[in-house]
């Protein structure tokens, strides 16, 4: 049983593109068109009548070709529609860095990251703009913001965060401070120069951001936001989508090694060298959750977390969410995995030669790899398009058609958003509360620890379908697995033995470092 | 891959200030290092020559922009050696007060800058944002926010303003409170002890060799404090006792040294309240600008042939200043002023340290130094 949308975009355009090429077929006169024409020659140059030019049928011509033309439109029409929907919903996906890392930094923790919608910083209003609404109407307002600003106003140990965030006011009008920002660096980047370096590889200098923003761009074409919202889905969307997210690896390897520099040579190279690290446990990680599900199509993935096994995949594999969490992390290169752009050492890493709407365009592919990756964990996890416990909800006795008749208001889309939107606050979360780690540092973690672990989710989710799967599995199966897992973390909870960590001091890099005497790394080798 | 030179400054993220450490990587491994410095040599010890003794308490205010007011202090103590002035115990005391919350200051400013070295930029805001606080009681003390020209030959600028105590006290808890955060967000998180701990191993026989001291020193077990080995001011009246780290048999690493600077803070704080509770006539007393009990009366010119000397511990280790007074009818003007920086000595011996790690280390390692450029290069 699919999932039900009252949202259907690909339904209602393919009728209105077929109800317009009717009106156009209708349109069309019924009679032949004679454009024919006889040259009776004289009889000595040729013996017969030339006939030139054909007599043809508008309507029965139209017929045949109005299926392609359908076909053309619907697509054309589908994908600017779902494009314009990806890069307006990603407009909030800057501001929920910008704001909830901001607010992460204040200390005062999630909740105030809303703050700024309603109040400038240190107690100071954002400009008052209720004031300027005429008759007094926006009073309430102010009492509201005068009450919210008492509870969670800052006090004054938290002065100079409060100095550096008041940037963040533009005007009155603008009732969302800093949501518009994104708009201003792309003016910004727009007006840049565009710089070559001098003994730069001028071609794949220029190739690179191509295939990382084209690939980055092509990946949404098999990202649903709901069950009839996509541009396209292929029977093997999910493998296919997931080799296009592994492209641009390689155009971040072009672009250091083109660059001619040496912090995006290394950059360039660290990319290359972590990416065997990621990507296999990622890939292993995605086959569980079609395993689990039982096809490689996203929209089926989802519609099995739905209807078919009606339960979220995040509780029939929890370890596979941290996996996929924690790997996509890394392939989407942030902190702590953000190694080929490490500003500390390496300047910006691979795209320090890059400059002016080149940069601002690549830095929105790295946004749009982001707002993907946590698409694709609502997706596979967190049940796509379903309201939490929808199931439940409407299966309870009395109120159950009530939530039935609410939930069927809302669209899909609006629960996938809301799903990636927190996601990615808690990327930004991450974000806020590590540090970086070392190139050689992951490339052991994922060896040692991400691959064998994707290994066994995959097993977990076999055995899961081939020997507790069995028309459904009720509640009990996901419960079992949940306590699985509850159990497994407090066990290495307890069992954490304090001494034995003290002995071991430093649990990755002990063997990694080898001191090489002054000037030479030669001896080193030689000695050790 | 061959083995090639990165020239990481003068203006890179790592340096910290202005100045070149040139690297010789072998893929990603660290073979050689060559520090350059002396892009900010301003010929501070040659001013001095053309200034007056309180003159020079200023320039010595810009030696190093984390840490102002220790320095200052250090250029009196030296000053007050070469005039032969007796200081009112109640100065010592405010002295001290505003030394330590200036390394508190410069703590925070350090840890701060450490974060974003190896990743993190949430520890940044949070210590500047404690470092604010430190900055409001300086601002109270000196009128100035980051160069507060505050002690004077034989004393000090002001008394402790009204309140004083009472702010400082409830600031100081506040921050007390705070440092366990920052201990949550750093020693608790496994990245940040994978990155630091076993990196950038210093021994404690090397640094002694070198001449390396302060809290990078006392990481490597050494225990030598100037304010506890040669006391000065009224420190050894305090309850108190240096942070040593023990590291392991191989020498310091980053870790330790991020230990000691967090431990020295938190005995910082300690002392600044102590002192508060013990300063003569109590903190709640106040005398007007130029009262014998917070400045003495110091003799304007030094005469010829003297010399004046003072070690001083500062934030980032052993500052030693040598005044040299007189000369023919300069009386009022010091003949040579010589001034011992520590990060000078520091930043060679740390660029030693980074050899045979990796690239993402250099950051981490330098970083872990504390450096300074300000007063490398004077």
């Amino acid at each position: 049983m699919a999932s039900s949308d009252w949202l259907n975009l690909r339904g209602w355009i393919g009728d209105s593109v077929s109800w317009s090429m009717d009106n156009v077929h209708d349109l069309l006169p019924s009679e032949d068109v004679d454009l024919q024409a006889t040259i009776s020659p004289p009889p000595g140059i040729w013996p017969n009548d030339i006939v030139i030019g054909p007599i043809f049928n508008l309507k029965d011509g139209f017929a045949e070709i109005q299926p392609a033309l359908e076909g053309f439109f619907s697509a054309t029409l589908v994908c600017t529609v779902v494009f314009t929907t990806l890069m307006l919903t990603m407009l909030p996906i800057p501001y929920i860095e910008r704001k909830f890392i901001g607010r992460l930094m204040d200390r005062l923790g999630a909740t105030t990251t809303l703050r700024s919608l309603w109040v400038g910083e240190s107690g100071v209003t954002a400009g008052e703009w209720w004031n300027q609404l005429p008759f007094g109407m926006g009073a309430p307002i102010g009492w509201l913001n005068g009450l919210l600003n008492s509870i969670w106003g800052n006090d004054h140990s938290l002065e100079a965060v409060s100095r550096v965030n008041n940037r963040s006011y533009h005007g009155y009008w603008f009732l969302l401070p800093g949501f518009f920002q994104a708009f201003a660096d792309f003016t910004k980047f727009a007006g840049k120069e565009h710089i070559v370096p001098r003994n730069a590889d001028k071609a794949v200098y220029e190739v690179a951001p191509v295939i990382i923003i084209s690939t980055t761009v092509i990946v949404f074409a098999f990202i649903p936001f709901g069950p009839h919202y996509y541009i396209s889905s292929p029977e093997l969307s999910a493998i296919f989508m997931m080799a296009i997210f592994g492209v641009a690896p390689l155009g971040v390897f072009f672009a250091g090694w083109a660059s001619n520099n040496k912090y995006t040579l290394i950059g360039g190279m660290r990319s290359a060298a972590q990416l065997t690290a990621y990507e296999i446990p990622l890939l292993i990680t995605v086959l569980g959750v079609c395993v689990i599900s039982g096809s490689f199509n996203i929209i089926e993935i989802v519609d099995f977390q739905i209807s078919e096994g009606n339960v979220w995949n995040i509780f029939m594999m929890p370890l596979g969410a941290a996996l996929f969490l924690v790997t996509m992390i890394a392939e989407v290169e942030r902190i702590p995995f953000d190694m080929p752009e490490a500003e500390a050492e390496l300047v910006e890493g691979w795209w320090t030669e890059y400059g002016g709407l080149r940069w601002g365009f690549m830095f929105m592919a790295e946004y749009m790899r982001c707002y993907a990756a946590c698409l694709l964990f609502a997706l596979f996890f967190l049940g796509g398009w379903e309201a939490p416990f929808q199931g439940t909800m409407e299966s309870l006795p009395v109120i159950g058609s009530l939530f039935e008749m609410i939930l069927s208001i809302i669209p899909g889309i609006a629960w996938m958003l809301g799903k990636a939107w927190l996601l990615f606050a808690v990327f930004v979360w991450i974000r806020a509360s590590l540090h970086r780690v070392r190139t050689d540092q992951i490339l052991e973690f994922g060896w040692q620890w991400l691959l064998p672990l994707s290994m066994v989710n995959l097993a977990i989710a076999i055995s899961l379908r081939v020997f507790i799967w069995d028309d459904g599995w009720g509640i009990v199966a996901p419960l079992a697995m949940i306590l699985l897992g509850v159990l497994g973390f407090v066990i290495l909870l307890v069992d954490e033995d304090k001494e034995a960590l003290e002995s071991m001091k430093r649990p990755y890099s002990a063997h990694t470092v080898v001191k090489a005497s002054p000037g030479s790394h030669v001896d080193s080798e030689a000695v050790s | 891959m061959a083995e090639m030179w990165i020239s990481m400054g003068p203006q890179h993220p790592m340096t910290h200030g202005l100045w070149t450490l040139k690297v010789k990587v072998d893929g990603e491994t660290v073979v050689d290092t060559e520090p350059d410095l002396g892009y900010i040599h301003r010929g501070v010890e040659k001013i001095c020559e053309s200034r007056d003794f309180t003159q020079i308490t200023t320039y010595c205010d810009r030696l190093c922009y984390a840490s102002a007011n220790t320095w200052s202090h250090s250029y009196i103590y030296a000053v007050e050696d070469l005039l032969d002035v007796e200081v009112p115990e109640r100065a010592e005391y405010i002295r001290l007060i505003a030394v330590e919350l200036q390394r508190i200051a410069s703590h925070l400013m350090w840890l701060g800058a450490y974060g974003p070295d190896i990743g993190n930029l949430s520890i940044m805001v949070w210590c500047l944002r404690e470092r604010e606080m430190m900055m409001d009681l300086l601002q109270e003390l000196g009128g100035s926010r980051m160069h507060y020209n505050f002690p004077r030959v034989g004393g000090v600028k002001r008394d402790l303003p009204h309140g004083f105590a009472q702010r400082a006290k409830a600031k100081l808890s506040l921050f007390l409170d705070r440092i366990q955060e920052y201990e949550a967000l750093f020693d608790e998180s496994t990245i940040f002890l994978v990155r630091t701990q076993g990196v950038g191993y210093s021994k404690p026989e090397e640094m002694v060799n070198h001449g390396v001291s302060g809290p990078n020193l006392r990481a490597g077990g050494v225990n030598y404090d100037v304010r506890r080995a040669h006391p000065y001011s009224v420190y050894s009246e305090l309850d108190w006792e240096p942070p040593v780290e023990r590291p392991s048999i191989k020498g310091a690493d980053c870790y330790d040294r991020y230990r000691v600077r967090v431990e020295e803070m938190r005995v910082s704080a300690s002392m600044v309240l102590e002192a508060l509770e013990k300063i003569p006539r109590g903190a709640d007393t106040y005398h007007e600008p130029g009262d014998p009990a917070i400045i003495a009366k110091a003799p304007s010119r030094a005469p010829e042939g003297t010399s004046g000397y003072h070690h001083f511990e500062d934030s980032r280790g052993e500052s030693m200043f040598y005044i040299a007074g007189g000369g023919e009818g300069r009386g009022k003007q010091p003949y040579r002023v010589s001034i011992r920086s520590p990060m000078f000595i520091t930043i060679p011996y740390a660029s030693e340290c980074m050899i045979g790690y990796k690239v993402a280390d250099i950051p981490a390692i330098m970083g872990s130094f504390d450096p300074c450029i300000g007063e490398t290069d004077r």
